[in-house]
């Protein structure tokens, strides 16, 4: 209750558009992995300023902003790369800033990167079945010995793995050496393999950099899919017009401030948006 | 008792000429070469060899060790550094400086022969000189002009400030213009040509010993690492504690623990402060 | 390659090692076999903290040199029962690498090679000083293991066990989820840590195996020698198993073993190297560096790659969304 009035009253400051919508998600914002009253600081430089967010499962979040208004360290503190400085990083009603990026991905956080990070000496399914590490927890002593369960449990995460592949559409590139793929592949195995992670949310760090427009389309109806199943997307994003036609709510950033927060309809006509967009 | 005290200090300033060369090559390549070990040792061999073998004489042998460290150093350069660097993977200079120091020991070896062979007088003076021995007060003197002469290079000359800048951003050094492949090499051919001095001033307290190289790097590094990385006053503090507690621990226990003591040392420091007594914090080299 | 040619290889291998002594055209040869398998031994281990997770070790002779003088020690001096020895040997330096593994694998890179190499320099040192153990200078008898391995044969069939051991447990390990999460660890830390692999835990664990091995590797090592001394652990002999390693590539079982294999026979065929020793193996280390870093087995992929025609066209990405659905649900599906 508390954390929902702090919400509201710094919203009313950063001019929340579409209250409606805000009343019908209150139920869902408990599970939530939510941002509140953030501000990160890295010396003098204030790079995010009392923001809030939240990312509500089954729903997939707008992050936007001109360069530098803090987009990708807001992602970085909610994925656990940063702490804040002051305010609390919450995942359904838990304190998540003491815990550490790995302990985040155990708890289902999963994300990707600005640059795609792959294993490039590794298959593509290799790298996509890493991510269910944390299903398996492997120790050493069991690999070593060879022990059955450990061979039953690869095989059936292998298999999960290779429909990953398929559903994203890099069926043709299952077997190959990960640092011969091309970009646009690159990106989507990213997702391939924060979905093997069995996320309950994935936050995507401007994933359609790079690719075609084809490509954007095919990435708007994968990040859908992962919305429908019930996984909560965070999509820090470049491509304004894709942003507004994907998500559900969107919220915008400028100079490490909140500056608007609701649907996109109500966003994208926003004068304060389209003054930060066109005078940057 | 001074006699320990000045032995150590003395060996001590080899450690530190060598801490101080890891400094030159690191600042413009954030590289640290296994081989900053091998320019001493190759300073002390060529010059008993220029000496002793060509019969040469004292400052004909300063300049070869001089001339073939600094040749060393563009050689690392090129060999080991240049075509590495380029990649991204961030292991391979160690390796391949690591390869580089192992053919220079063992083709040392196989020239100059495994034993080590003693290092001509380059001062006429007795053997019984005492604690005023040349073996002595030659390297201590060698550090300090090194150390001063480095700040001198940084703090007044452009070139040294060329250094400076590149060291502290070489990306934004580039988009200025300056050269900073030049500069790399440049630093490598100058912590050569230092390193062989220091070897040459210090060979008759080492002797002309071509296994020199691998345990100079260690200590040196160790100097370097207590010091902190990146600090030239580090590096002489570092070196001079290295060599005191040497040969205090020598005096008082018996000289078969070096290593161990040194490396006591180091752990005693990284547990107090892990960048070392004057190193800049988060500096971590990779 | 697929799982019926790798049977075909490791039952191939297998007669041959089995078979060696008797087409062996002397005694030396099986003592060359031998010190293969001894070599292995540890590098089996090695591979996986150099191979896989990327912890450049230069200092594992010292591991090597503690498994023997314990085994000496035990066996020898002591008159433990010899295979006794051997796993007590092997605990006693999986100790020493969890007490050097601790406070050296949070250093960054260089600082953890020059941490190992310091390690191995110091065994040296205690193995000198602390005569009334290890005898100094003068060194330690060691003694051979009982029938039916007292031979120079039957000796040979121990080590073969040994090696056979070793490649199955780091085999099991590197071709399953442990060891990607091992190569994560080596290439891109970031994602091993996105992935919830725990970073520290699992290097710390890979080099206290890695000492385990040492010191069985050792152990064997020392009775193949029969006598040792503080001169038979010279430090270019970690140089060795590291370059073997690295030359044979990185992420490979096959590859090192092939390395070790051929590095330790080419200086007993070629006379000229032998006396060139360590020189041609720095030469080659950084032959591999610069010109094919990932090692000579990456050689023959890249050859078999252009052999095989390659289909130019670059597909377009199509993603199946009922199928991304369906996998989706599947894994939330097992708790």
């Amino acid at each position: 209750m508390m954390q929902q009035s702090s919400l509201d009253s710094s919203a009313q400051t950063a001019r929340v558009l579409s209250p409606q919508s805000q009343q019908r998600d209150g139920a869902l914002r408990t599970g939530s992995l939510s941002a509140r009253g953030v501000t990160k600081q890295f010396g003098a430089v204030v790079a995010l300023d009392q923001v809030s967010l939240d990312l509500c499962p089954g729903e997939v979040h707008g992050l936007i902003g001109p360069n530098g208004s803090g987009k990708t360290t807001l992602l970085n503190l909610l994925s656990g790369y940063y702490q804040p400085t002051s305010g609390a990083i919450q995942l359904r009603g838990e304190e998540l800033a003491q815990a550490s990026v790995r302990r985040r991905a155990q708890l289902g956080v999963a994300r990707t990167f600005q640059k795609p990070r792959l294993l490039g000496t590794l298959s593509v399914l290799d790298n996509v079945v890493l991510g269910a590490w944390t299903h398996v927890e492997p120790g050493f002593l069991p690999t070593a010995l060879g022990l059955p369960r450990m061979a039953r449990a690869d095989r059936v995460l292998l298999d999960q793995a290779a429909e990953l592949l398929h559903g994203v559409g890099l069926s043709h590139a299952i077997d190959r050496r990960a640092n011969l793929l091309e970009h646009a592949e690159q990106r989507f195995l990213e997702i391939a393999r924060g979905l093997a992670m069995r996320p309950g949310f994935i936050l995507l760090d401007e994933p359609a950099g790079g690719l075609s427009n084809d490509e954007i389309e095919h990435l708007g109806g994968i990040i859908q899919t992962i919305r429908d199943a019930g996984i909560g997307v965070l999509l820090v994003e470049h491509h304004t017009d894709f942003v507004f036609r994907v998500c559900d709510r969107v919220t915008t950033l400028d100079i490490g401030r909140m500056i608007c927060h609701g649907r996109p309809q109500d966003v994208r006509h926003d004068p304060e948006v389209i003054r930060v967009y066109l005078g940057a | 008792m001074l006699m320990v005290i000045v032995s150590g200090l003395a060996i001590g300033a080899l450690f530190a000429a060598t801490a101080l060369s890891y400094n030159v090559m690191y600042s413009t390549s954030k590289v640290l070469s296994v081989t900053t070990g091998h320019i001493a040792m190759l300073g002390g061999v060529f010059g008993a060899y220029a000496i002793s073998a060509l019969g040469q004489p004292w400052w004909l042998g300063l300049i070869a060790a001089i001339l073939v460290g600094g040749l060393f150093g563009w050689l690392t350069d090129l060999i080991a550094i240049r075509r590495v660097l380029a990649r991204s993977d961030e292991h391979l200079w160690l390796l391949s400086t690591l390869a580089m120091a192992t053919m220079v020991q063992q083709a040392v070896g196989l020239w100059w022969g495994t034993e080590p062979k003693p290092f001509p007088r380059l001062i006429p003076q007795d053997f019984s000189a005492g604690i005023g021995d040349q073996k002595f007060w030659l390297p201590i003197a060698l550090a300090g002009l090194m150390a001063i002469g480095l700040e001198f290079f940084y703090r007044r000359t452009m070139y040294g400030k060329l250094f400076l800048a590149m060291s502290e951003d070489a990306f934004a050094a580039r988009a200025r213009g300056v050269s900073t492949d030049r500069i790399r090499v440049a630093s490598y051919v100058i912590a050569g040509a230092l390193g062989g001095l220091a070897g040459f001033a210090a060979g008759q307290l080492t002797f002309a010993y071509f296994a020199l190289g691998l345990t100079l790097t260690l200590n040196g590094f160790i100097a370097l690492a207590v010091g902190g990385l990146g600090s030239n006053l580090g590096a002489l503090i570092g070196g001079l504690t290295l060599g005191l507690l040497n040969t205090f621990a020598s005096y008082l226990f018996g000289g078969e623990y070096q290593q161990t003591i040194a490396v006591g040392l180091l752990m005693v420091v990284l547990l107090v402060k892990p960048e070392g007594l004057l190193g800049a914090q988060q500096v971590r080299p990779v | 390659m697929n799982s019926r040619n790798r049977l075909l290889w490791i039952v191939t291998l297998a007669l041959v090692a089995i078979s060696l002594p008797f087409w062996s055209s002397d005694q030396y040869q099986v003592h060359l076999a031998a010190l293969i398998c001894c070599y292995w031994v540890l590098i089996a281990g090695l591979n996986l903290v150099v191979g896989y997770s990327g912890q450049l070790s230069i200092g594992h002779v010292g591991l090597l040199s503690i498994g023997a003088y314990a085994f000496a020690i035990l066996s020898g001096k002591w008159g433990l029962p010899a295979f006794a020895s051997v796993a007590l040997a092997g605990a006693l330096c999986g100790l020493c690498g969890l007490l050097l593994g601790l406070p050296s694998l949070r250093l960054p890179g260089f600082y953890f090679a020059m941490a190992t190499m310091a390690f191995a320099l110091i065994v040296g040192e205690f193995a000198l000083a602390q005569g009334s153990l290890t005898g100094g200078g003068v060194g330690l008898p060691v003694p051979a293991f009982p029938a039916p391995f007292d031979t120079p044969v039957g000796f040979y069939y121990l080590t073969v066990i040994g090696a056979a051991l070793a490649s199955v447990l780091t085999w099991n390990v590197a071709r399953q989820m442990y060891g990607r999460g091992l190569i994560a660890i080596r290439d891109n830390p970031v994602t091993a840590q996105a992935v919830g692999v725990p970073v520290f835990r699992a290097k710390l664990t890979t080099f206290v195996f890695s000492g385990i091995a040492a010191g069985v590797g050792g152990a064997l090592f020392g009775s193949l020698q029969s006598y040792i001394t503080p001169d038979t652990f010279h430090f270019e002999l970690s140089l060795f198993f590291f370059v073997c390693i690295i030359i044979g590539g990185r992420g490979s079982i096959v590859g090192p073993f092939l390395g070790v294999a051929v590095l330790t026979a080419l200086p007993e065929l070629v006379a000229p190297l032998a006396k060139l020793g360590n020189f041609f193996y720095g030469l080659l280390l950084l032959l591999v560096v610069l010109v094919v870093p990932e090692g000579i087995g990456r050689v023959f992929e890249l050859i078999a790659q252009r052999l095989r025609p390659r289909s130019g066209v670059s597909v377009p990405v199509a993603p199946d969304l009922p199928r991304l659905a369906k996998a989706i649900a599947s894994i939330q599906a097992l708790k």
